[in-house]
């Protein structure tokens, strides 16, 4: 049976991976920078499962891509609630807006 | 009575802690819960506590007295002085100048001088705390005074009982402590407040030669303990170097310097001389003497009982205890003897002085307080141990019995006079006979006591301490002596006699001035209005109608009788308790106090030497004392009863610089400003300046300048931005992961086994997934982190080391070895480096 090489699979993680990592760091909008870090958990899920394929010895490529799903969720849930008050603090979602521990 | 003594033996005196921790306790349960007590339990847990420490001290005299009959019977010599001991547990212990270790126990032992002043504590205390219950009742301290009183009393008995110095160090910093609480017991008037530091610091002056004694005699006799001081007490004869001290000497100073300082030969003392006058300044703090006795006056910022009891009675005389109580010291130094007897003499006639124009009437008590503490140190300086001990005696029952009276008068001055200093002004006072009866007889008998009328207390005591003062001298062995000691003029005796006689003389006018002022004459202090009521005012208003005119008051009233029965039984002490020690009459019934203190005192005794017509002098020297107080009193009378105190005024007038110059004290404490204060002061500005320019302005400010300048450079990276820190993020983990990927051939060498058989060990530092190997020379490689190899002497090699990676990056590391002829110098990195690396290799 013909398979999908392991370095493909690998590929198309660093690929979703790096996107998010430089979509954290140029993007101003908190919303995106969310999604650029679902992003780069993605990447990084894709890589453990296509790693678990390959190596199926106690599946702890799944197992901690699992975590990494229920930890989003988690990440997901408290990052909006930070952004909700920080929009009603400042009016803005913009992340350079940020800076109240500055001065 | 033999049940009691097979219960308590000699040497486990085990009622010692009962009497002890009574006030302990009492203090202990007033201080913490006293304000839940209510002033009705606090009373009675005071009254109980040193009540019980009274009953157990009475038993333990009662059993000194009968042990001391037993020993005695029959032979006269071998009369040992009683000591009942009781060691509560061991503290700790010092090593000695001989290596040998010396215990320091929480022990406590009493002979005949502990027992008597426990008494004195005890029974007096007993007495003014019942007096304070009556004198205090309106306070809101109510159960705090009574704390302290208690633990006063604790901390007395402590440095009284104490078997060792240690001990009685503890006591006697208790009782500094229990006198600053008390002195400044009023502390919301900054005056007060003031004056209990001031008590305090002057205090730590003495305190501060009271420990150099303590070290010194550790140093010398190997024991802190009172037997074991006198039994190896003549090593204080050791010659000590005081100038030049350490290694001053020709050869390290310049010339000049040493010709102006350094004498001829050393100047040596005896060690004795120099724990002799240490241990005089820590009574001459704790007992107000020159020039150490300007806290003492101030002190009166106190409640009275409170200067009756501490400032009158026991605390102020504990010096003269302790100069008792190591007489056997003291009597090895003439020196130190003479700077007692005429620090003693000086204090007594100069306090006295200042009593003259005193126009307060317990200042008046203050100064004579000082001066009788003189007559005490005369007393001791002389060698008259045993007279000066009584003087302490005596002295406690007159002149508590003096400041309670005075505390009775101000009690009712305070009827309508609400101010402090007003309510104590002898000028506010006059006529109280009348109106105060029992005050005024007790008053009257004390100061009869005092000024020294036969046959009342103060007679007995004072003029046996002038007769020896005149005759008695300590004299010395000089057979024995190493060095040159000095010797007591003939002239030195009379003179401390006559000095005495004079301030005697002021004593019995200023006494008997205040008397009259206080008790004779019109009363000055308001208008006496039969039936006259308070309208309801609270007190803070009285001050307005003061300035409005002359005061009305109704008659003042005597003090209730818990105030009244300590005043009599303390005057009848006053008249009586003389008849304790009556030497000069020479009957054995009259000297019990005598006889008891004799066997404490025999061994020191036998250095004092008298004039060879002294017992002849004995009755004869009475007569220029009873003629001082003739002349001190009859003019007093003549001066305040019959003229009213005219030529007094009249003196004011004629010399108003003299007279301002006696009544501010000699001015003593604007002395003290300028010179001790002023010199503090300097240094403390001196300090403040370096604080200021050097700590402040330079270190403070340069290390501020520094981290301040850091922190602008580090504060650029502090963006704010959640977007910077992420990237700084990214980019180190994008240089971990370069590094962890590459891979590195690093080596280190372990050569323990090379001296012996050449051979060096290397070893390649570890990292994950990586793949050694050694090639050695022109022999095949091997695989392993470690390989092993063999240098003969001279001989040259070259190790290569290749890391393999996971990534199949390949690192490789060149490691050139070689040995030269010298069998044990090996050299790494080649011929002509010296420096061997233990580890090395590219990264």
């Amino acid at each position: 049976m013909n398979t999908i090489p392991l370095e493909y699979y690998l590929v198309v993680g660093a690929v979703l991976f790096t996107t998010g990592a430089v979509g954290f760091l140029l993007r101003r909008n908190l919303l995106v920078l969310l999604m650029s870090i679902e992003l780069m958990l993605n990447g990084v899920n894709l890589t453990l499962v296509a790693y678990n394929r390959h190596y199926p010895v106690n599946h702890g490529g799944q197992v901690f891509a699992f975590f990494v799903i229920a930890v989003a969720a988690a990440e997901a849930a408290v990052g909006l609630a930070i952004v909700l008050s920080f929009f009603r603090l400042r009016k803005t979602v913009r992340s350079d807006e940020a800076d109240l521990l500055r001065n | 009575m033999e049940a009691f003594k097979s219960q308590f033996p000699a040497s486990n005196f085990t009622l010692l802690a009962v009497v002890l921790a009574l006030p302990a306790l009492g203090a202990f349960v007033n201080g913490v819960f006293g304000k839940r007590l209510g002033k009705q339990g606090v009373r009675f847990m005071a009254l109980a506590a040193i009540g019980g420490s009274f009953l157990a001290s009475l038993a333990t005299f009662v059993a000194l007295v009968s042990r001391t009959g037993a020993h005695g019977e029959g032979h006269e010599e071998a009369k040992q002085a009683v000591r009942l001991t009781w060691s509560a547990w061991h503290w700790f212990s010092l090593t000695g100048s001989a290596g040998q270790s010396i215990p320091i126990d929480v022990a406590f032992g009493v002979d005949a001088m502990s027992a008597i002043m426990m008494l004195v504590i005890t029974g007096i205390g007993f007495l003014i705390h019942l007096y304070s219950s009556e004198y205090m009742k309106e306070d809101e301290g109510f159960h705090r005074y009574f704390a302290y009183l208690n633990l006063f009393c604790f901390a007395m008995l402590t440095l009284v009982m104490g078997d060792n110095m240690v001990v009685l160090f503890v006591g006697w910093e208790g009782v500094g402590l229990c006198s600053y609480l008390l002195i400044g017991f009023w502390f919301l008037d900054e005056k007060n407040a003031a004056a209990g530091k001031k008590a305090f610091l002057v205090n730590r002056i003495g305190d501060f030669g009271l420990i150099l004694a303590m070290a010194m005699i550790a140093y010398y006799c190997g024991s802190l303990q009172w037997t074991g001081i006198e039994a190896n007490v003549t090593r204080l004869l050791d010659p000590v170097k005081v100038w030049p001290i350490g290694n001053l000497s020709h050869e390290t100073l310049p010339g000049f310097l040493a010709n102006l300082i350094l004498p001829k030969a050393p100047i040596q003392v005896y060690a004795a001389t120099l724990v002799g006058l240490a241990i005089f300044l820590g009574c001459a703090g704790k007992s107000a003497q020159m020039p150490l006795y300007i806290w003492l006056p101030d002190a009166m910022a106190g409640p009275t009982p409170v200067s009756a009891l501490i400032h009158a009675a026991t605390m102020v005389t504990a010096g003269v205890y302790l100069v008792a109580r190591t007489s056997f010291i003291f009597v090895l130094s003439p020196a130190a003897m003479a700077t007692v007897a005429v620090t003693g003499a000086f204090t007594a006639l100069f306090a006295a002085s200042i009593g003259l124009f005193q126009t307060d009437l317990k200042k008046v008590l203050a100064y004579s307080t000082v001066s009788q503490l003189g007559f005490m140190f005369i007393g001791v300086g002389v060698g008259a141990f045993s007279a000066g001990f009584f003087h302490v005696f005596t002295h406690a029952f007159f002149k508590a019995c003096l400041f309670l009276g005075a505390g009775s008068v101000i009690h009712s001055m305070h009827g309508r006079i609400h101010d402090t200093n007003r309510s104590q002004d002898m000028r506010n006072m006059g006529g109280l006979a009348d109106y105060l009866p029992i005050t005024r007889w007790t008053f009257l008998i004390s100061c009869l006591a005092i000024a020294g009328v036969p046959p009342l207390a103060g007679f007995w005591s004072k003029d046996e301490i002038l007769w020896k003062a005149f005759a008695d001298h300590v004299t010395t062995d000089k057979s024995t002596a190493r060095l040159t000691m000095w010797t007591w003029p003939t002239w030195l005796g009379p003179a401390i006699y006559w000095v005495g006689i004079a301030a005697a003389t002021l004593t019995a006018f200023y006494m008997f001035r205040a008397y009259f002022m206080t008790f004779h004459g019109q009363f000055r202090g308001w208008k006496v209005v039969k039936g006259w009521k308070d309208h309801g005012h609270g007190h803070g208003h009285d001050d307005h109608h003061e300035d409005e005119g002359p005061l009305e008051g109704p008659a003042p009233r005597e003090s209730p009788p818990a105030m009244t029965i300590p005043l009599i039984v303390l005057a009848a002490f006053a008249v009586f308790a003389g008849f304790l020690n009556a030497a000069a009459l020479h009957l054995p019934a009259l000297e019990p106090i005598g006889e008891l203190l004799a066997p404490i005192f025999a061994k020191a005794s036998l250095a004092i030497g008298g004039r060879p017509d002294g017992e002849k002098l004995e009755h004869l020297m009475m007569a220029p004392g009873l003629l001082a107080f003739a002349v001190g009193g009859g003019a007093a009378y003549v001066i305040y009863a019959q003229r009213n105190g005219a030529p007094e005024r009249a003196f004011a007038e004629a010399f108003p610089r003299l007279y301002r110059l006696v009544y501010d004290k000699w001015r003593i404490d604007e002395l003290y400003d300028a010179t001790v204060v002023g010199m503090v002061d300097a240094l403390a500005d001196i300090f403040t300046m370096a604080d200021k320019w050097i700590i402040d302005g330079v270190i403070a400010r340069v290390s501020a300048a520094l981290v301040g300048f850091l922190g602008t450079v580090l504060r650029a990276f502090q963006t704010g931005r959640v977007q910077a820190y992420s990237a700084s993020m990214v980019i180190g983990l994008a240089g971990l992961g370069w590094f962890l990927v590459r891979p590195h051939a690093a080596y280190s060498i372990d050569d323990k086994a090379f001296k012996a058989s050449g051979q060096l060990t290397l070893s390649a530092a570890p990292g994950l997934g990586y793949h050694y190997r050694w090639t050695v020379g022109d022999s095949p490689p091997s695989d392993g982190r470690d390989v092993t190899v063999t240098l003969n002497p001279g001989e040259s090699k070259e190790v290569v080391l290749e890391v393999t990676n996971a990534f199949k990056s390949v690192a490789q590391e060149r490691i050139p070895l070689s040995r030269s002829q010298k069998p044990t110098v090996i050299q790494v990195g080649g011929p002509g480096s010296d420096k061997a690396p233990a580890q090395g290799g590219s990264r």
